[in-house]
């Protein structure tokens, strides 16, 4: 796998989209995401990130423009196999159990047996759900587990982009904030290029590397989140003052 | 005369026979072409109109009227359990497509678009996630339908299809009770016995 | 239906094999197919094992239509049957007509029941019924034997068709004995008909043209339950009937006789499934012992038995195959 930072995984070149109904939900979005950087989305409801996100493992196709996922199969199939995707609702599967559904992506695709039960009870470690989980139904989970569940599902086949789409926000805060410090060590060790939407200015701080400021399907602005709480935009300002944010605090960000 | 042994007398086990092969048959050939037009019309929603309209509009028909305009029609009449399977497919039908379509629409849809998203084809969605969470109210579908054959197999025993009805129409025309509830008694026991058991199937593959 | 056994056995092996199939390690992620494939088994069981289930090949099936006539003829060929042959008889009586007695003979579900020569010429054969007796019967027995794996059995002996009645004392009055005869009389009588005759042409509008019949005042259509009491009462004088009514003897009617040989025979004859022929060949014997048993004048008193007398058509038979074909 490529070490971190060398080169962009993702690229968006004057993308629109436009709903058949003609409304526009993105405008000319230029847009680069390096490799091995977390990229924060961060925006209202309506501000475009989902739609943004949605683009990359092609669930939408750009009304114009081009969106470019470098190294990845052309094939939009095996393109999304190669991409982890968790959803805010997270999706697991009723029906399966949550060996099953971690091992979603590796069973389409045909690993081994054994192969699949190690890996299942491997990710099962990485996300801190005890082993005998994996034969527990998604219903005897509580949300927080449901969401780890997901999360390693996500990272079954070891894809080296992962999409998260407000994962943590249906929630508690205290589950949030366990879940928030485990993904920071999480990327400390896998560096996978990660695009994360939130419209959580503090989850955005605490977990980005980069955050993309976006308002009524437009890119306000890209910066780091040192910089964001400083910034004279007059969009991240605003932004900062409806959190209340004080000040930034960069011990946060580092792993225990 | 002692109603058991009447009705042993009066083979009632082999009009039972008939009529479940009547029964049978037709529920095997509505899901056989309802379960695929319920998958399309859940996949293409553009036709959900024309094909729940259609099926509905064949339910709408009393019975007998459907029997007989196809009574005259060349290889349908010449057989009339040719016409009878046909006519009882035909009614159970709507019950399947509706249910088959409601079911894969009622699937979660974030489970949809997390399986989507990770990158199963239409087919591995539809077989792996999406039927089995629709299992249940499909099943309900075919418990309607099939409840729905046993009545209907019994009036077209008044076209000849032979069944449990035969005993029916026989009794009426002989005045003779005994053998009206020999054919009605047995048809309502397999008509609730199908639902009963049908029921119990779906509520254990409720989705929980 | 094929024979039952062996085919039940093989549907019970091909249900299992299926289940071993789906059921196997390496389709177990399909878990929920379990369910799908205990249905689908059990229909196509069901299915299956109902179409060889209990065929009846140990006994014969005897069906008859709703009426008296057909019932008494049905209780004829089913008690012939248990009194020559070892055989089961299992009676399907009261089937609600010709169709219906077709399919289940054709699918059959009934092995024999008792017709009319004409009726299958037209209603099942769907050919004009014309010609003489002898000449509808082969006909219809070709016909049934080459297309439709049925055969006729030997005629009863009477022919039921449309009869013309008239009142006894008129017959004898008058003297007259044939419809030729009665059309002098035409124009001073009324005339009482089914609305089916009526509607029919070959009905009266063929038997007017036939016969030079022209009556005073347009026939009355009226219910056939009525017709025999109008004529009695003296409200008509000429009603359409069958030539086997029970009535008619009962209240002194007289039948013109078809001197023109205008309504096509309707001879009655047992329907036979050819396979249960080769199953059972005695069957063939006890219906050949039925042959020309039964004039037309027998079969008006045995219906009248049953019909006028109210008596049990079981006991009826019973007391007519005793007399006329003692048992041996």
């Amino acid at each position: 796998m490529e070490p971190a930072g060398s080169g962009i995984a993702i690229e968006f070149r004057d993308v629109s989209y436009t709903l058949p109904s003609g409304q526009r939900l993105l405008s000319d979005l230029n847009l680069q995401v390096r490799r091995g950087e977390t990229l924060v989305l961060l925006g209202r409801s309506g501000s475009g990130k989902t739609t943004t996100l949605k683009l990359v493992n092609r669930l939408l196709l750009p009304s114009s423009g081009e969106v470019r996922v470098n190294g990845a199969p052309t094939d939009v199939i095996q393109l999304r196999r190669s991409i982890g995707y968790v959803i805010q609702d997270v999706g697991l599967f009723p029906h399966y159990t949550v060996e099953r559904n971690i091992a979603l992506v590796p069973t389409i695709e045909g690993w081994s047996e054994e192969r699949i039960r190690a890996r299942v009870q491997e990710l099962l470690r990485v996300v801190g759900l005890e082993p005998q989980m994996a034969s527990r139904y998604p219903r005897e989970l509580s949300g927080g587990q449901r969401q780890r569940v997901g999360v390693a599902r996500a990272l079954a086949a070891d894809p080296p982009i992962l999409l998260m789409d407000e994962p943590f926000g249906a929630l508690d805060p205290l589950t949030r904030d366990e879940l928030q410090r485990e993904f920071l060590d999480l990327q400390q060790r896998l560096r996978k290029t990660v695009v994360f939407v939130t419209h959580d200015l503090r989850e955005a701080l605490r977990l980005g590397s980069s955050i993309a400021l976006m308002e009524a399907g437009r890119l306000v602005t890209v910066l780091p989140p040192e910089n964001f709480l400083h910034s004279d935009d007059p969009w991240a300002a605003a932004y900062v003052k409806a959190f209340g944010v004080g000040s930034y605090d960069a011990a946060e960000r580092s792993a225990p | 005369m002692n109603f058991v042994h009447f009705m042993l007398q009066n083979d009632v086990l082999e009009l039972t026979w008939e009529h479940l092969w009547l029964v049978g048959i037709s529920t095997l050939l509505a899901l056989l072409v309802g379960l695929p037009l319920g998958i399309m019309i859940a996949r293409w929603p553009r036709w959900n109109k024309p094909v729940l309209a259609g099926a509905n509009i064949i339910q709408t028909i009393p019975s007998l009227a459907l029997f007989g305009f196809l009574l005259p029609v060349p290889w349908l009449g010449a057989r009339v359990e040719r016409l009878a399977i046909l006519a009882l497919t035909l009614y159970a039908l709507l019950p399947v497509i509706r249910n088959t379509y409601t079911g894969i629409r009622g699937v979660d849809p974030a489970v949809v678009e997390a399986g989507r998203g990770m990158g199963m084809t239409d087919r591995q969605l539809l077989f792996r996630v999406e039927l089995p969470l629709a299992l249940s109210v499909i099943l309900s579908g075919v418990r309607v339908a099939v409840v729905i054959s046993v009545g209907l197999a019994t009036i077209a025993a008044a076209i000849g299809a032979g069944g449990l009805g035969e005993f029916i129409f026989r009794g009426l025309a002989m005045v003779n009770n005994q053998l009206i509830l020999a054919g009605a008694v047995p048809a309502a026991i397999l008509a609730l016995s199908a639902d009963l058991s049908l029921g119990w199937l779906e509520r254990r593959l409720r989705p929980r | 239906m094929p024979g039952g056994a062996g085919i039940t056995n093989a549907a019970r092996s091909i249900i299992s094999a299926l289940r071993r199939v789906i059921l196997s390690p390496a389709r177990r992620k399909f878990a929920y197919s379990r369910v799908l494939c205990y249905i689908l088994p059990i229909l196509l069981a069901i299915v299956l094992l109902a179409s060889c289930a209990p065929s009846h090949s140990d006994r014969i099936v005897v069906g008859s239509k709703n009426f008296t006539e057909s019932l008494i003829l049905g209780e004829l060929i089913a008690q012939q049957i248990e009194r020559t042959t070892n055989l089961k008889v299992e009676r399907r009586f009261y089937l609600a007509g010709s169709y219906i007695c077709h399919q289940a003979v054709l699918a059959g579900r009934i092995d024999i029941y008792p017709e009319y020569t004409g009726t299958a010429l037209s209603a099942i054969v769907k050919q004009k019924p014309e010609g003489g007796r002898a000449e509808v019967y082969q006909r219809v027995k070709d016909e049934y034997e080459k297309r439709l794996g049925l055969t006729l059995g030997p005629s009863f002996g009477f022919n039921d068709t449309f009869a013309m009645e008239i009142r006894g004392d008129d017959a004898r009055r008058l003297g007259i004995k044939t419809l030729s005869q009665a059309a002098a009389y035409a124009p001073q009588w009324r005339a009482g008909f089914g609305y089916e005759f009526m509607e029919r042409p070959d009905g009266f509008a063929g038997l007017a043209a036939t016969y030079g019949l022209h009556f005073a005042a347009t026939p009355r259509v009226m219910d056939l339950g009525l017709l025999a009491r109008a004529l009695h009462d003296r409200q008509i004088d000429l009603a359409a009937g069958n030539t086997t009514d029970g009535l008619i003897a009962a209240l002194d009617f007289f039948v013109l006789e078809d001197d023109r040989h205008y309504f096509p025979p309707y001879e009655a004859v047992p329907v036979v499934r050819q396979a249960a022929l080769q199953l059972h060949p005695e069957v063939a014997r006890a219906l050949a012992g039925l042959e020309g048993k039964i004039s037309d004048e027998e079969m008006r008193q045995l219906n009248y038995a049953v019909d006028g007398q109210h008596r049990d058509a079981r006991d009826v038979v019973a007391d007519f195959l005793t007399k006329k074909i003692p048992a041996k």
